[in-house]
């Protein structure tokens, strides 16, 4: 991160010394609260992962070391769960992004109905999380479940399926609902960064006779840049953070088939009570997040301002 | 690094202190009898009726008792578990705690709960059995009161079961009958039982106490896994009834329970094998004449199956242990369970009780059968075992399912299931 | 710009296999609300009743506390979609505007704070809202509401923020305008989507939020509405789902109206006129 400070000559306006008051300035609504309750929250509880900190009336915490983290080195279901974590966070991530994309667009273009069509494109968005899930299940049903009916009656399958019981398809399943609880995220996101793009850009490009295809490239995506890295990455650390959803859905089965990491942390501390360990395995994700949306990010954690 | 981390334990201890000096209830008594106390009983009644039962308890209560007021508190099972941890740890757990026996187990051996045995009156104690008192015990101490039972049991489409001509009377069902029974009313795409097992370890576990099924020998942290042929019987018998006779619809076994009741009203499956708390979700949502009866109960060996009762126990930290000890005592009166056991349609722990909801609801729609049923239920080895949910989590699930979507054989799954036992008890 | 037809069919056949991809399970939802329990458990699934049955409805209104909960979460989700707006500008344009050491330091804690289970930082977090008289309280939730929602604000923000040209602000500040001047009036119109997108998000998080709702309030009286419908879950799998159907019916028509009438403000203030209403 030091890398941020090496740029000075870069520095246009007004000198440095008066940028860093008037940003103090800016911030000090914030530092407060967010020093309280979320850093020092989050650094203790990063601390948390060198203890042996379990659950229980009266316990002794002590300092480990790295003690945690070896064990989980050899913890092979732990690792097992993180590559379907890391399945699962890619195509939600990436297909979310791609749909969300072509939804933005075309609610962005003069359509009729769009004000209508835009507030229906939230839905997902609007339910309580508890209920999307056992929505799905239902919608998923193999006996009475509408998507079945609809599969049998189109003659796809001639026998229903359990989308969620069957190893096979239970991951899949989960990712598209997955994807449909974070449409409305994403799209609403990419639409208001269009909405953010100059128009005369465009009418240049026509005046130029360019294509559609080619405005769509030249023009909407590199303006799109900061919104769409701010959101994908965003996408990518929610998803592959989230459990809530696909514990309902499948538990982690069929056979630890969409058992995702975050599932396995929480269980770690939740039902065994080592909280220690489960410190642990959030400190490893984050660490690899971070280096992993460091080579994503670059530009963004670096400065381009 | 080491400096930092001290520095951070300092801070984080002394915010500890100061939280604990905080007074977390609402009244500053300190537990002497005549001074008017206000207990949190944290609820989890499910059903309409067991809400109405439970609040007129507690509505009783208080008529009888001013000096100890008890508010009734809504909690839900889907997030009990998640929201003690945290009221543990930060000491603002309710005065009343309702959850189950397998959920508490590892609460008490984390300290949390406190020890009833000295407050709990002699007829109560007497009233429950020996079996179901160890599901809440360790040590000779005493950590809940067990309330209600759930036990499996075979349902059956009464229609469907007159027109194969099987009768099923007597005292018990043997696996052997069911399959034979499910054998003959597999025919035409529709399939002789249903049977949800999306989450099989609980099930087999249970149900494996038919063929005195030990799984774990010893306790705590030195248990060991003992995985032969009891231990087996009841996965195998399953899987043969899937895979080789075809009376089990094998997408059923990737469901959830109650996700199989919509293919037993429509006559897709004969018979279901559920939890007996099932009955209350048909009686309400099954279709008008639609027929069913509870078949006796299943036996292997033995009719008998791991008790996991409902509990109410009383934070170790708790400033009215005594108060709170008292109202549960008042809980398990006869009356009290039969009101809240029959809205559930669970077993009461109590004779009593269960002689009472026989005689009001005079032995229709499978009670009697249901109830009976009740005497046969006792701990069983893995509920003294430390890491038996992280077993069950991590390993006997996945293995399990693998198993019943016939993904792997019946060595494969013994291997893994004790294998697995080392791994995570470490 | 005109659009030729064929492309026009195709755009509206688009936007409409979305719509029903995003659509279908509300309009499942609201059906299984008004079936009775027997009609729900029907092998032959309708999207149509067969007769319309209100008694969800009642079961669910009669539930302690729905109306209450519903209260609740608009109280909470205002005041903290509010907050955030107000804490979260000035900071957004300072990260985006400024190259300050408090930079690389933000940004560290925006994606730390994302990553790391939340999950474990509610016991710390219980611990120091308990002596301050914060817990069971809906003030204290919503500050707490207000610091964890505030790391997508910002990352989301500063973000639009880089979009708005500086050129326009060099102008303002050129013809002597003050810094906060130039935030008010330039800045903060060009970036209302942005604004509003982040309001969004923010009530939503705050309306749907269930872990930290459940552990800070636990006066029947304070509890917000996923902490109601959680009622509706019983042990093993069971779920009284007509009940619940219609609680969550009733809980999502209120969001549901904020987003219609917000998402008509999607649009840039400055270039909306150029946009065919």
């Amino acid at each position: 991160m030091t890398a941020t400070l090496t740029a000075p000559t870069q520095v246009k306006k007004p000198g440095r010394p008066k940028q860093n008051r008037e940003a103090i300035f800016l911030f000090l609504p914030a530092l407060l609260p967010v020093l309280v309750l979320s850093v020092y929250p989050l650094i203790r509880g990063i601390a948390l992962g060198f203890t042996n900190a379990r659950a229980g009336l009266h316990v002794d915490t002590n300092f480990v070391g790295f003690d945690n983290f070896s064990k989980l080195l050899h913890n092979g279901l732990f690792w097992d769960s993180f590559r379907i974590g890391v399945i699962w966070t890619l195509s939600v991530t990436i297909l979310q992004f791609v749909a969300a994309l072509g939804l933005a667009l075309l609610l962005n273009t003069d359509i009729k109905f769009r004000g209508v069509a835009r507030t229906i494109a939230l839905i997902p968005w609007a339910m309580p999380p508890v209920v999307v899930a056992i929505m799905w299940r239902l919608l998923l049903h193999p006996t009475n479940g509408p998507v079945n009916e609809i599969l049998q009656n189109l003659h796809l399958t001639d026998h229903p399926i359990n989308f969620l019981g069957n190893f096979s398809t239970a991951l899949p399943a989960v990712i598209v609902v997955g994807i449909w609880v974070g449409m409305p995220m994403t799209t609403v996101t990419l639409l208001a960064g269009l909405q953010g793009i100059d128009r005369t850009l465009y009418e240049a490009a026509a005046v130029d006779g360019a294509s559609a295809w080619s405005q769509f490239w030249n023009i909407t995506l590199p303006q799109l840049r900061t919104v769409i890295v701010a959101i994908t990455s965003l996408d990518m650390i929610w998803n592959f953070n989230s459990f809530g959803l696909v514990y309902v859905l499948t538990a982690g089965g069929p056979g630890g088939k969409t058992m995702l990491p975050m599932l396995f942390a929480y269980n770690e501390a939740f039902r065994y009570g080592n909280f220690g360990m489960a410190a642990a395995m959030g400190d490893v994700m984050v660490v690899i997040i971070i280096v992993f949306l460091a080579f994503y990010l670059r530009n963004r954690l670096r400065t381009e301002a | 690094m080491k400096k930092v981390m001290t520095a951070l334990f300092a801070a984080g201890a002394l915010v500890a202190l100061a939280a604990c000096g905080g007074n977390s209830s609402n009244d500053n008594s300190s537990g002497s009898s005549t001074e008017k106390v206000t207990l949190k009983f944290q609820s989890l009644a499910f059903q309409k009726t067991t809400v109405a039962a439970t609040k007129k308890i507690v509505a009783d209560w208080n008529a009888a008792n001013p000096n100890i007021q008890v508010e009734y508190v809504q909690g839900s099972w889907d997030s009990v578990h998640d929201q003690l941890v945290t009221q543990f740890q930060g000491g603002t757990a309710p005065d009343i705690i309702h959850d189950e026996s397998a959920d508490i187990t590892g609460f008490i051996n984390q300290g949390y709960l406190a020890d009833l045995s000295p407050y709990l009156s002699q007829g109560t104690k007497d009233a429950v059995s020996q079996g179901v008192w160890d599901t809440v015990s360790n040590d000779g101490k005493v950590y809940a009161a067990p309330t209600l039972m759930q036990s499996y049991v075979v349902l059956a489409n009464t229609a469907t079961l007159k027109q194969a001509g099987i009768t099923a009377t007597g005292d018990s069902l043997s696996w052997d009958d069911l399959a034979a029974d499910a054998k003959k009313l597999t025919a035409n795409g529709k399939y002789g039982l249903g049977w949800g097992l999306k989450s099989p370890t609980a099930t087999v576990l249970n149900l494996g106490m038919n063929f005195d099924a030990k799984f774990f020998d010893g306790t705590g942290t030195d248990a060991k896994a003992v995985i032969g042929d009891p231990e087996l019987e009841v996965p195998k018998r399953i899987h043969a009834m899937a895979y080789d006779d075809k009376s089990i619809d094998p997408t059923s076994l990737t469901q959830s329970a109650t996700d199989v009741l919509p293919g037993f009203y429509a006559g897709k499956y004969g018979m279901i094998v559920v939890g007996n708390y099932a009955a209350q979700q048909i009686l309400q949502e099954a279709p008008k004449g639609f027929q069913w009866e509870v078949l006796p109960p299943l036996k292997g060996t033995s009719t008998k199956q791991a008790a996991n009762p409902q509990t109410l126990s009383v934070p170790a930290e708790g400033k009215h242990i005594e108060q709170s000890a008292k109202f549960i005592d008042y809980f398990m009166q006869a009356d009290n369970l039969a009101a809240v056991g029959q809205g559930d349609w669970l077993i009461p722990t109590t004779q009593a009780a269960r002689d009472a909801i026989l005689k009001a609801t005079g032995g229709k729609n499978g009670w009697p059968e249901t109830l009976a049923s009740g005497t046969e239920l006792t701990k069983a080895p893995f509920q003294s075992v430390e890491n038996y949910p992280k077993w069950k989590d991590q390993i006997a699930t996945p293995a399990f399912q693998e198993f019943l979507a016939n993904k792997t054989d019946l060595a494969a799954l013994g291997k893994k299931l004790s294998d697995g036992w080392s791994q995570v008890n470490q | 710009m005109r659009t030729r037809s064929g492309t026009r069919v195709l755009q509206y056949v688009a936007v409409l296999c979305y719509l029903i991809f995003l659509g279908f399970p509300l309009l499942w939802l609201i059906s299984s609300s008004l079936k009775s329990p027997q009609e729900f458990a029907s092998i032959t699934p309708t999207l149509l009743p067969k007769h319309f049955d209100l008694s969800n409805y009642t079961d669910a209104l009669n539930e302690q506390g729905l109306i209450r909960g519903l209260g609740n979460s608009l109280q909470i989700s205002i005041y903290t979609t509010i907050l955030v707006l107000i804490v979260a500008l000035p900071v957004s344009y300072a990260l985006a505007r400024f190259r300050s050491r408090l930079r690389p330091l933000t940004n560290g804690w925006i994606l730390v704070s994302q990553v790391f289970p939340v999950i474990l930082i509610v016991i710390p977090l219980f611990m120091i809202l308990r002596p301050l008289h914060l817990t069971n309280t809906i003030p204290g939730v919503v500050i707490v509401y207000m610091v964890w929602s505030l790391p997508f604000a910002l990352w989301m923000l500063q973000g639009y923020v880089a979009a708005v040209p500086r050129e326009l602000e060099e102008a303002a500040s050129v013809d002597g305008a003050s810094r906060l001047r130039t935030i008010v009036s330039i800045v903060m119109p060009l970036l209302r989507p942005g604004l509003i997108a982040t309001a969004m998000f923010t009530f939503i998080s705050s309306w749907n939020e269930f872990f930290f709702a459940l552990v800070l309030l636990q006066d029947p009286q304070l509890k917000t509405l996923p902490l109601v419908l959680a009622r509706f879950v019983g042990a093993e799998g069971q779920v009284q789902f007509g009940p619940l159907a219609a609680a969550s019916v009733l809980a999502t028509v209120p969001s549901l109206v904020f987003f219609a009438f917000l998402q008509r403000r999607l649009t840039s203030g400055l270039l909306s006129g150029a946009v065919k209403g």
